[in-house]
């Protein structure tokens, strides 16, 4: 069953309840212009206030069971489609954090998360319009035979001319729409544009381009403005057009309305209710356009959902779990993205320095060692156990990868770095990666919130923050990517100490060109056109090397 | 916080009558237009019952030719008009929408740093983007809806009026239900709202938040907390949709009554002025036909009354920030005069370099100064570089020197003129690690600093910072779409632009604040020998954070707690056994 059908069968109870009554209240709406007719002949054309009084309290009933289904049909359908999106929308969150990963590949965050919002929405959407189909299609229903009993050749005129007359707008009106989607697609252009002016604000203000940005931005408005007036030229003219031709529709049915009225063939109060209900149908047909409209973009959002969720995962192999991990990491002829046939192996408890001069070197290194991807040849093994043989998610328990690009969350520092914290690591992880400093110049301490992920504070900050998030994790094998780039040197040289002495008896793998983090190394292995060319502790190489001398102390 | 102001009701009526006063021709045009077409649609109702009267009165058929044909006409005429009156409207409304977000636009990007800051950066940027499209949207769509809609409910009025006046008198017994109503829903249905907003974006924000740091979750098992966190904002949103829904339908049920009382009273006016001789059956036929064709505008127009008093609030704020005083009028631009790269010398006073600190405080929150009595002398075509551990007070003084921020204490002279007085920008310019891609051409983002820079002025730029060769290799080279919807540039080649605007605006002072933090340890030395050229000739301050930085400086300015403590060139402060020979041991531990 695809996505549609699962949101549809997952609330199925409500989205019955919704057809079933929205069905009543376009069946009640119909019975609203032949009950005006009814009053007509049985009420005001014989002065019978008995059969007034009557036919007025049925159109109160009438009234009252529109009102009351479409209230409930309302509520059933809204409450089936919102709980449909709610589940499509954690579904695509599941999908997305799991282990395994794969989601994401080809997918920006931005795109991932408007399909958890607006295409979710819009899957939830089907179990609105199917309930609304049935109801337009019940209307109909109601229509026709009402007209048909006042008279059959009227009732097939109204209903044989009605869809063509809509057919007729809407062939007219799509050659418009797609002319005029183009032009608001370019008027909604100076929205973006003023939002990335904005955006870009101190950077505007910082090289004094106000006057340059705000003639940019009146020019766009300008361009924005005629393309906005030419789409709604396009719609004024679509309205026009299809109020004409109901005007026409309307003359018709009056014309062969009136001549059997005036032959005697249908009463002064049917030929009412047949203009009421010729006007009437227009309503349900329109519907049965949008629900058309909706199912198709409904269809859209489906495989784009659908997609999503079965992406292939990036990781497919292994189930194992490790067994007590002491620690030891082996890269055995790994082949991946610039790497070629790289060797490296890392003792129990040692701190390494890796150095990479080319930064998708650094990073395919670390997708390998913490297998947030498989490498393309070669194994990567932890106490000799291959990790492509265990499970992800245990691989996530005892590897832990501090990416150089590693988000903050929304709440406070504090909440941050205890994240993911083994107990009693906090404080020793705060003060090791200097983020109680950045802690005490806080507002509120470590209470303070940090907004927007952490946009609030300065880039050294936010590093600090990880850092310390990653060391309170205390992990069996810790990796860190360029942990202290935006940190200054003395804090740096802080950091440094204080991750030698942390992790000491832990195995840590750092990539990084700092001196500093280097100095604090056990071992460095450099990596040069993807395989290691030298290595050693820093000071014999700084010493020794020429190439790492350019590389790191330049 | 201190958000931006928000401008009072009657000041926002006067901007919108002054607006409309611009556009009075138009303004009438427009709705004399739609009168004409809302008359012609009201003669239908008239007509019909014509044809029952006819009818009733024995007619032959061919009698019906007449008012059918009229019919027709009727519709084409009310096809055209409509069409005609719509556009006009869109042309007032629009045009008076785009006067004044341009008006708006112009404010929001002059207003002062600290102005904007004070008010938390997701405040402007609501305005620029959410009210702006809530306005927009309603005279997009309200607006002519509105317009046709009343004029349809005032002209039924009438017209019921002109059957007999009787008519209207039962048609306004549904007034009072459908007033109450409204009240009892706006009241209700814009708090709801207002949070139903709040819960979308909070949803939308924890979405960014988790699927944009999807490597980080999976990296600390952090992932069934967070599907935790979306699911209770989604609920959130759920729950209060369906009390929106709720309140929906509640309002038009009550819509429902005040169409049946209406209807009814008419059905039962037209029954006694029928019998009573008072008018033929056709009139209460058209005057039932009437009031059932009023339900469409009329649950129109009432469903726009939450739309509209949302446009009213968003338009408020609009116009709060377009009437904010306007800062004082920049001075002409004093760029250098013509230097050996050949370019006209602009006519205006030469302005130098030399930068001139004296008594320097500054304190963001007040009681917390952050400086203290900062001295300093830059020469013309120095390189000073500002060191310190984080929280000295660097970027303070950076921004200070730049003009983004006003000292509490102190002067700030360029060429001796108060920075205060210059339009911040053409004389110092500031380039901090906060990058950003403009969305559009690179060659439109570079020009952003110098909008008459012919090709070749840009390329000499891009080569200056090294960028020349990638800027070329892209899709469309300098015409590649970059930024936000387009091609994504590295943050190393963001911040090779920010130094490339640098040169194209070419102010005699530059300040550098972190311009190379984030590139990561490989990016930071090609940003370094990018910035060194960028800053070749020009008074520049750097804040620096790799000692390279400092090492290649003229002078090095040592800064702790918001007091100068060091101050020399490299070499003499190496040899002084200060604080920054201490800082060089530290970061060259191994030298």
């Amino acid at each position: 069953m695809g996505v549609l059908g699962r949101a549809v069968a997952g609330q199925w109870r409500y989205v019955a309840v919704a057809a079933v009554l929205g069905a009543g209240h376009q069946a009640g709406e119909a019975l609203v212009p032949v009950v005006i007719g009814v009053v007509i002949d049985e009420a005001v054309s014989t002065g019978d206030s008995n059969a007034l009084l009557f036919w007025i309290a049925v159109l109160a009933v009438v009234f009252a069971g529109l009102s009351a289904s479409w209230r409930f049909a309302a509520r059933a359908a809204e409450r089936a489609a919102e709980r449909a999106g709610h589940d499509v929308r954690v579904g695509i969150t599941r999908r997305v954090l799991m282990p395994r990963g794969g989601a994401e590949t080809g997918r920006l965050a931005g795109a991932l998360a408007s399909i958890a919002t607006s295409d979710a929405r819009r899957v939830g959407m089907v179990n609105t319009v199917l309930p609304a189909g049935t109801a337009a299609l019940s209307g109909i229903l109601v229509t026709a035979v009402a007209l048909l009993r006042i008279s059959v050749p009227l009732g097939l005129l109204v209903l044989l001319a009605a869809p063509p007359v809509l057919w007729a707008g809407h062939l007219l009106g799509s050659r418009l729409e797609r002319r005029s989607a183009v032009e608001q697609e370019r008027a909604a252009h100076a929205s973006g544009v003023a939002a990335d002016l904005v955006a870009g604000l101190r950077v505007l203000k910082g090289i004094g381009a106000e006057g340059a940005a705000v003639a940019r931005y009146r020019r766009t408005s300008q361009e924005s403005l005629a393309a906005t007036l030419r789409a709604a030229r396009t719609q004024a003219w679509h309205d026009g057009a299809l109020l004409t031709l109901t005007g026409v529709f309307i003359a018709a049915v009056a014309l062969v309305g009136g001549r059997l009225a005036a032959r005697g063939d249908i009463s002064v109060g049917e030929l009412v209710a047949a203009v009421g209900l010729a006007l009437f149908l227009l309503g349900p047909l329109q519907l049965l356009a949008w629900v058309n409209g909706q199912v198709a973009q409904g269809r859209a959002s489906a495989a784009r959902v659908a997609d999503v969720l079965a992406a292939p995962p990036l990781l497919s192999s292994g189930n194992a779990r490790p067994h007590e991990v002491l620690g030891r990491v082996l890269v055995n002829g790994v082949t991946h993205g610039p790497l070629r046939d790289l060797r490296l192996e890392v003792a129990p408890g040692e701190l390494l320095g890796v150095v990479a001069a080319d930064p998708a070197a650094a990073t395919a290194l670390l997708e390998c060692l913490a297998r947030t991807a498989d490498p393309a040849a070669g194994t990567v093994e932890l106490d000799g156990i291959p990790l492509s043989t265990l499970d992800p998610a245990e691989v996530r328990v005892v590897i832990l990868p501090a990416a150089h690009d590693a988000e903050l969350f929304e709440g406070t520092l504090s909440d941050n770095v205890a994240a993911a914290a083994r107990a009693g690591r906090i404080p020793g992880a705060m003060a090791a990666s200097a983020a109680d400093e950045v802690a005490a110049t806080l507002p509120d301490g470590g209470d303070t919130v940090l907004a927007e992920r952490a946009r609030s504070l300065s880039g050294g900050q936010r590093q600090r923050v990880a850092l310390a998030r990653a060391l309170a994790a205390d992990p069996p094998v810790l990796l860190l990517h360029d942990p202290t780039t935006a940190v200054d040197a003395v804090t740096e040289a802080r950091v440094a100490n204080g991750i030698r002495e942390l992790r000491r008896g832990r195995t840590t793998v750092i990539v990084t060109t700092s001196p500093a983090l280097l100095a604090a190394t056990d071992r460095v292995v450099v990596v040069t056109d993807g395989a290691v060319v030298a290595e050693g502790r820093h000071a014999d190489l700084v010493r020794s090397n020429a190439d790492y001398r350019a590389t790191v102390l330049s | 916080m201190e958000l931006l102001p928000t401008a009072e009701p009657g000041r926002v009526r006067a901007v919108v009558a002054g607006l409309l006063r611009a556009r009075r021709g138009l303004a009438v045009a427009a709705f004399g237009v739609l009168v004409g077409a809302t008359a012609a649609g009201l003669l239908t109702a008239p007509l019909l019952g014509h044809v029952v009267d006819l009818v009733a009165d024995g007619r032959p058929p061919s009698a019906l030719t007449t008012p059918v044909v009229l019919l027709v006409l009727i519709a084409v005429v009310q096809g055209v008009l409509t069409a005609y009156g719509v556009s006009l409207v869109a042309r007032l409304g629009e045009g008076m929408l785009a006067e004044l977000r341009e008006r708006f636009v112009e404010r929001a990007l002059r207003l002062p740093l600290d102005r904007v800051e004070r008010a938390g950066s997701g405040d402007l940027t609501a305005r620029v983007t959410a009210d702006v499209s809530i306005v927009a949207e309603a005279v997009r769509r309200a607006l002519p809806q509105l317009a046709r809609s009343g004029l349809t409910i005032g002209l039924t009025l009438v017209g019921l009026a002109v059957l007999d006046w009787r008519f209207f008198v039962a048609a306004l017994l549904a007034v009072p239900i459908q007033a109450h109503t409204v009240r009892w829903y706006v009241g209700r249905a814009i708090p709801l709202y207002a949070k139903q907003r709040v819960a979308v974006g909070a949803q939308q924000q924890q979405l960014l938040d988790t699927v944009g740091g999807a490597a980080t979750v999976r990296a600390f098992r952090l992932g069934d907390r967070h599907v935790g966190l979306v699911a209770a904002r989604s609920e959130e949103t759920v729950s209060l949709a369906l009390r929106a829904i709720r309140l929906m339908t509640r309002f038009y049920g009550r819509l429902n009554v005040a169409e049946y009382v209406g209807l009814s009273a008419v059905l039962i006016v037209g029954f006694l002025l029928v019998r009573a001789d008072a008018v033929t059956i056709g009139t209460a036929a058209a005057a039932a036909l009437y009031f059932h064709n009023l339900f469409t505008p009329i649950n129109i127009a009432l469903a726009l009354a939450d739309d509209a008093q949302v446009a009213a609030a968003g338009l408020a704020r609009l116009v709060g920030v377009a009437d904010m005083p306007a800062p004082p009028a920049p001075r002409i631009p004093a760029p250098r005069p013509a230097s050996d790269t050949g370019r006209p010398a602009p006519p205006v006073a030469h302005v130098d370099g030399a930068v001139k600190v004296a008594g320097l405080g500054h304190q963001y929150v007040a009681g917390h100064p952050v400086l203290h009595g900062v001295d300093l002398d830059v020469a013309p075509g120095e390189r000073v570089a500002l060191v310190g551990a984080s929280g000295a007070g660097k970027s303070t003084v950076a921004k200070l020197v730049a003009g983004v921020h006003h000292p509490t204490a102190g002067t700030v002279t360029i060429g001796g003129t108060l920075v205060d007085e210059f339009a911040t920008g053409r004389t110092v310019a500031l380039v901090t690690q906060e990058v950003h891609v403009f969305a559009g051409r690179l060659d439109d983002d570079l020009r952003l600093a110098r909008p008459s820079a012919p090709d070749k002025e840009l390329r000499d730029a891009l080569a200056m910072v090294g960028a020349l060769e990638w800027a070329e290799a892209l899709p469309d080279g300098l015409a590649t779409v970059v930024g936000e919807g387009g091609h994504k540039l590295t943050a190393t080649q963001a911040q090779q632009l920010a130094l490339a605007r640098l040169v194209l605006a070419d102010p005699p002072v530059a300040v550098l604040d972190e311009a190379t933090a984030e590139a990561g340890s490989a990016g930071a030395r090609v940003l370094e020998e990018a910035a060194a050229r960028a800053l070749d000739g020009r008074t520049a301050l750097v804040v620096a954070h790799r000692l390279t930085q400092a090492a290649t400086a003229d002078r090095v300015i040592v800064l702790d707690a918001g007091r100068v403590v060091e101050s020399g060139p490299h070499k003499e402060l190496l040899t002084a056994d200060g604080p920054y020979a201490t800082l060089w041991t530290a970061w060259s531990a191994t030298r």
